[in-house]
């Protein structure tokens, strides 16, 4: 209350409002993204005030796009993009089973029940959830080889609510293929050692997995070949251009010739180490058919562009930082940062090196190279949102590999899970349970229905009919998801449909949270430029 | 070539950017026109410096701006992120990817301003050439210039260029009002949502990398709220990627920012915002110029301008013609001998110039900017003596009338008028300088002089921002006209420029200010503000180095005592 002494203006909502306030807010945000769920969700296409186009189905992306002022809804959908920052995918999932959970509540609370003995009814579903999770994963062995099969069908249940089907069935090699390019025995996968580059061209099937790397600049010299095979590759860091020299050097010239004499020393020593590449490519294409390529993370000047040309060597300035470290693990050397003692052994290789143009933008495409450990993803688009939606729906299914890599186990999918762990929190948790905070459990066990319930509902099926098909197969002890073409319960081992453990995991973790927190809101006192908006 | 990357990071830089980009359009397009002032004919000026060539898809060639800008989503008013430059045909809305079904969610289109429209008029009419008449609506420049001065919202309402698609990026996901990213802790985060950081390297990569000899990053940062990190966030990339470029920053404040601080919190925000946000800008560039007067439009600098606080539109303009006249030096053309001494002197690139202003002893890398807007004419004795006079800085919290021996400075002038009515040459200009710096009290210990016979065009989105005494070549009209209308640029086509960066300890109030806020808010035991200073995720060590470095800025400036030089 001292609030209200220190701000009149402060409009404090009491606890019933505050609690409907946070419940409308959290359905509203359901409501919203309910539509995007499955494989038979909506793509949303958002046309901007001037125009621009983006075209999104998943919730990530829709949520940050969504200009949200609610304070409840930011909650909550802040939690649902940390969770998508965790485990790369389930923002939608976690915004509908956070909405639930608040709608179950809303039926208990409005018939007088105590937030707090709901609450306590959460967690006690949630942990035991948790448990039964362990239980119902099916583990996958991952040791030096991978069931590749596994990861398929991983990849391509997430892709495929991302993208059309058959899209989605092409990009899922491509995607377990780069993953498996990338990962090392005993190393955590690193993703960023898959580039995904894109290209507007032609239609998005030509989407492709380049073993090896395609860099966006090309050689900036008019000389250099646009084509070599047999490339010696070599990966530096190494300034190749004139400097002034360093701007803290403390230095200034007391007459023109001594300005000049200075640029003179500085370009002779840049010329010294271009020589120094040069020597090197001498000592190891003389007497074969090999070329040479350098790909600099620093600048290279017009003049030692020319030295190179002139060599024949292709060059290439101003590669990504990231670029360093992929180019090498595509094709071997070491990225050198300085030219004092170049040798053979720092040197990468590549079988072909080639430019493609398309107008101002250039591509250099380093492929056939040898015991690849980095390789890019080639995204063709016929437009700009096309494009950036395909990538969103790359960057997910990547994900969806490495977590099934790194849980060594995955979870049946087609809402098989909820189900169960419905079944599993009725039929045994709710029993040991006293008191009131059964209640808890029980609309815990109802929200988890959300996930079969809108993936029904997306795909214009009876939802109630579904529902009770599914759960009445669970209560016959069978486990099984839901065929969202016919409705009729299926095997989601036989179907394929799996989903990452670690994301339903994050799912059912951090739902039960937010909603605990938003029920326990005493009061909502709206004060400050940014509340005082209609919510 | 000495190419210079503009990046701009926040509304405020964004809408004096659009002002510096129009200026520069405006002198393209003069250089080109048959009718055009034989003086903007021979710019001696290297506009590739700013602009790069490229060519779209479609094989058309293109001129644009080498600029990174950083706004909120929604601040691009009426304009595609992606520009209109490089799009061909009208987006499709045909979906590839989903045989599902789909929604469309459209927002209000933006209604394009009377001065976008005629801009879009004048394309097409453009594009088809010859026979066709444009028989279309015909706009009165006036209207046009009435609607802007009524109805500026974003910086884009009145930007003239074509933007690379490249260039303009939105931040999304913030969740928030522009109103509420105020401080320095909320904009740090902004960088790493998603991947919106990582995609802005690469954009300014995509510039870089087109460079054959970039001398510098030219940095306009409104630095009044959270952009302040983020533009610290992407110095610090800078810092690691283009270690000896250097980057000359020029922080830039709304005088609608200072607004009134009513709480006691409120105020303690504020100041720690703005010590936190000197400091780690200051750490991050090699010379900062910190502009923004409060009271901009009854502070001296605008005594010959009529300006409305309230209106970003009205106050960016003048930052952008300072900005624009301390950048002319930078892109002389001063490798080849210039055609005629007469028309350019003083090139100077931007290496250069920033190790002559920050090089000296004292390692001051804070420079103040003064403003002369219009510069005088060099009519009479008594004009050149007070030729100095006539600059009034747009750096705030500083010490005026202070006597600096060791001060370093750099003086751009262009387009004045000489004696005799006309554009005085660069050697008239050199004389009146050396004149009045020979009667001025106190001598700076060196100067630098860049002059060019170019003034500065004035295009028609330029606000009316003149007073009466103003005449068509910028020149002060004698008389007692008291008519209150303000003139535009309809009837002032140039006016002439003069700036100075000015490196001299009358910058002391405000590192104090900052040193001693930060002390006693942030630093000291118990200090008001340490909580929230730990919530915008510093650290208390973090937070002890910058007032180290404050401390030190302050120390190297202090008068009288001996440069205890204890760095090497």
């Amino acid at each position: 209350m001292s609030l209200r002494v220190l701000n009149p203006n402060a409009e404090v909502l009491n606890k019933s409002a505050a609690l409907h306030m946070n419940i409308n807010a959290a359905k509203g945000l359901q409501d919203v993204l309910k539509t995007n769920l499955g494989p038979k969700g909506t793509i949303k296409m958002l046309v901007g005030g001037a125009g621009d186009i983006k075209l999104t189905k998943d919730g990530n992306t829709l949520l940050k796009e969504m200009q949200i002022q609610n304070p409840t809804a930011i909650m909550i959908a802040r939690t649902a993009v940390a969770q998508d920052d965790i485990s790369g995918d389930g923002t939608t999932s976690t915004v509908l089973f956070t909405g639930e959970l608040m709608k179950q509540s809303e039926r208990y609370i409005d018939e007088g029940m105590h937030p707090h003995v709901l609450v306590d009814g959460f967690d006690i579903a949630k942990r035991a959830t948790l448990q039964f999770l362990e239980k119902f994963k099916t583990p996958v062995v991952m040791g030096s080889e991978p069931d590749k099969e596994i990861l398929k069908m991983v990849a391509r249940t997430a892709l495929r609510t991302k993208l059309y089907e058959s899209l989605a069935d092409q990009l899922t090699d491509i995607i377990v293929n780069a993953v498996l390019c990338i990962r090392k025995p005993e190393e955590a996968i690193d993703l960023f050692m898959v580039e995904i580059m894109h290209m507007r061209h032609k239609f998005d099937v030509d989407t492709r997995l380049v073993e090896g790397l395609v860099l966006d600049h090309g050689s900036r010299h008019p000389d250099m070949k646009r084509r070599a095979e047999n490339c010696y590759i070599l990966t530096c860091n190494v300034s190749l251009e004139y400097e002034k020299s360093e701007i803290n050097a403390g230095f200034f010239y007391s007459s023109a010739e001594q300005r000049e004499a200075m640029v003179a020393a500085e370009r002779h020593s840049v010329d010294e180490r271009v020589k120094k590449i040069i020597e090197l490519k001498k000592k190891v294409c003389s007497g074969n058919d090999s070329n040479f390529v350098v790909i600099n993370q620093k600048g290279i000047d017009p003049p030692s562009l020319d030295l190179l040309a002139r060599a024949g060597i292709i060059a290439l300035r101003r590669a990504k930082r990231r670029n360093m470290e992929r180019l090498v693990l595509a094709c071997g050397g070491e990225a050198v940062n300085s030219v004092d003692d170049l040798t053979h052994d720092c040197l990468g290789w590549a079988g072909l090196v080639y430019e493609h143009v398309l107008g101002e933008d250039k591509y250099t495409f380093v492929e056939n190279v040898k015991n690849p450990h980095s390789c890019t993803i080639l995204i063709k688009g016929p437009n700009d949102h096309t494009i950036a939606q395909i990538k969103d729906a790359v960057r997910d299914g990547l994900r969806a590999v490495k977590n099934t890599i790194e849980d060594e186990s995955v979870i049946l999918g087609a809402g098989a899970f909820e189900a169960a762990a419905r079944q599993y929190l009725i039929n045994e948790v709710k029993k040991t349970v006293h008191g009131r905070a059964q209640l808890g459990v029980e609309a815990f066990a109802n929200a988890l229905l959300v996930i079969p319930k809108t993936l029904a509902e997306n795909s214009g099926l009876d939802t109630q009919d579904a529902i009770i098909a599914l759960t009445g197969e669970h209560d016959r002890g069978n486990v099984v998801g839901l065929n969202l073409q016919t409705g009729e319960p299926i095997d989601p081992q036989m179907e394929g449909i799996f989903d990452n453990y670690s994301v339903k995991r994050q799912i059912i973790n951090s739902g039960p949270v937010i909603a605990s927190q938003l029920l326990l809101v005493d009061e909502v006192i709206r004060a400050g430029r940014n509340m005082r908006k209609p919510t | 070539m000495r190419e210079i990357i503009t990046v701009q990071v926040g509304g405020f830089a964004n809408f004096i950017g659009s002002h510096f980009w129009n200026f520069q359009d405006e002198l393209l397009g003069l250089a080109d026109d048959p009718y055009a002032d034989e003086i903007f004919k021979h710019q001696q000026m290297d506009m590739d410096v700013l602009y790069r060539s490229g060519e779209t898809p479609q094989g058309i060639l293109t001129y644009s701006p080498r600029l990174v800008s950083i706004d909120f989503q929604g601040t691009l008013g009426a304009m595609n992120s992606r520009g209109s430059l490089y799009d061909s045909s009208p987006a499709t809305k045909d979906v590839y990817t989903w045989e599902g079904n789909i929604s469309t969610h459209t927002s209000e289109p933006q209604k394009k301003n009377l001065f976008l429209q005629s801009l879009d008029d004048e394309q097409i009419s453009n594009k088809n050439k010859g026979g066709e008449i444009d028989h279309g609506r015909e706009y009165q420049e006036k209207d046009i210039i009435e609607c802007l001065e009524s109805g500026v919202k974003f910086w884009t309402d009145y930007t003239k260029v074509l933007y690379h698609p490249k260039s303009l990026t939105e931040l999304s996901g913030l969740w928030m009002d522009a109103a509420d990213f105020s401080n320095y802790g909320i904009g740090k985060e902004a960088l790493h949502c998603g991947h919106q950081g990582e995609e802005i390297i690469e954009r300014l990569r995509f510039f870089v990398e087109e460079c054959d000899h970039i001398q510098g990053f030219q940095f306009i940062v409104d630095d009044s709220g959270g952009f302040s990190a983020v533009a610290a966030e992407f110095l610090e990339n800078i810092a690691d990627d283009y270690t000896n470029t250097p980057v000359l920053l020029y922080t830039a404040r709304d005088p609608r920012s200072y607004k009134k601080l009513g709480q006691r919190n409120e105020k303690i925000f504020q100041v720690l915002h703005d010590a936190v946000s000197f400091s780690r800008l200051s750490s991050l560039c090699q010379l900062i110029v910190p502009m923004g007067l409060p009271f901009l439009s009854t502070s001296k600098a605008c005594t010959f301008l009529s300006i409305e606080d309230e209106k970003p539109y009205h106050s960016s303009a003048v930052y952008a013609a300072a900005l624009h006249s301390t950048s002319i030096p930078f892109r002389m053309q001063y490798l080849r001998q210039p055609a005629d001494p007469h028309d350019v002197s003083g090139a100077i690139n931007m290496n250069d110039m920033v190790r002559m202003l920050s090089d000296n002893a004292r390692k001051n890398t804070v420079a103040i900017l003064d403003i002369s807007m219009p510069a005088p004419s060099l009519r009479g004795k008594d004009v050149r003596q007070s030729l100095l006079s006539h600059f009034h800085p747009l750096t705030y919290e500083i010490e005026e009338d202070v006597e600096d021996l060791h001060s370093v400075e750099a003086v751009n002038i262009h387009g004045v008028i000489g004696p005799g009515g006309h554009c005085a040459s660069v050697s008239e200009v050199k004389d009146s300088v050396d004149y009045a710096y020979d009667h001025a009290k106190s001598r700076p210990k060196f100067c630098h002089l860049s002059a060019t016979r170019t003034p500065l065009p004035i295009p028609l989105p330029f606000p009316s921002i003149f007073s009466s005494l103003i005449g068509s070549q910028g020149e002060l009209q004698g008389g007692s006209t008291t008519s209150s209308t303000s003139r535009g640029s309809l009837d002032v086509h140039s006016i002439p420029l003069a700036t100075r960066l000015r490196m001299s300890n009358a910058i002391l109030p405000y590192l104090e200010s900052r040193l001693n806020n930060l002390m006693r808010f942030g630093i000291q035991r118990g200090a008001a503000g340490s909580d929230l200073i730990r919530g915008w995720g510093l650290s208390r060590d973090e937070l002890e180095d910058m007032g180290e470095s404050l401390t030190r800025m302050v120390m190297n400036l202090k008068p009288g005592d001996e440069i205890s030089d204890d760095s090497d």
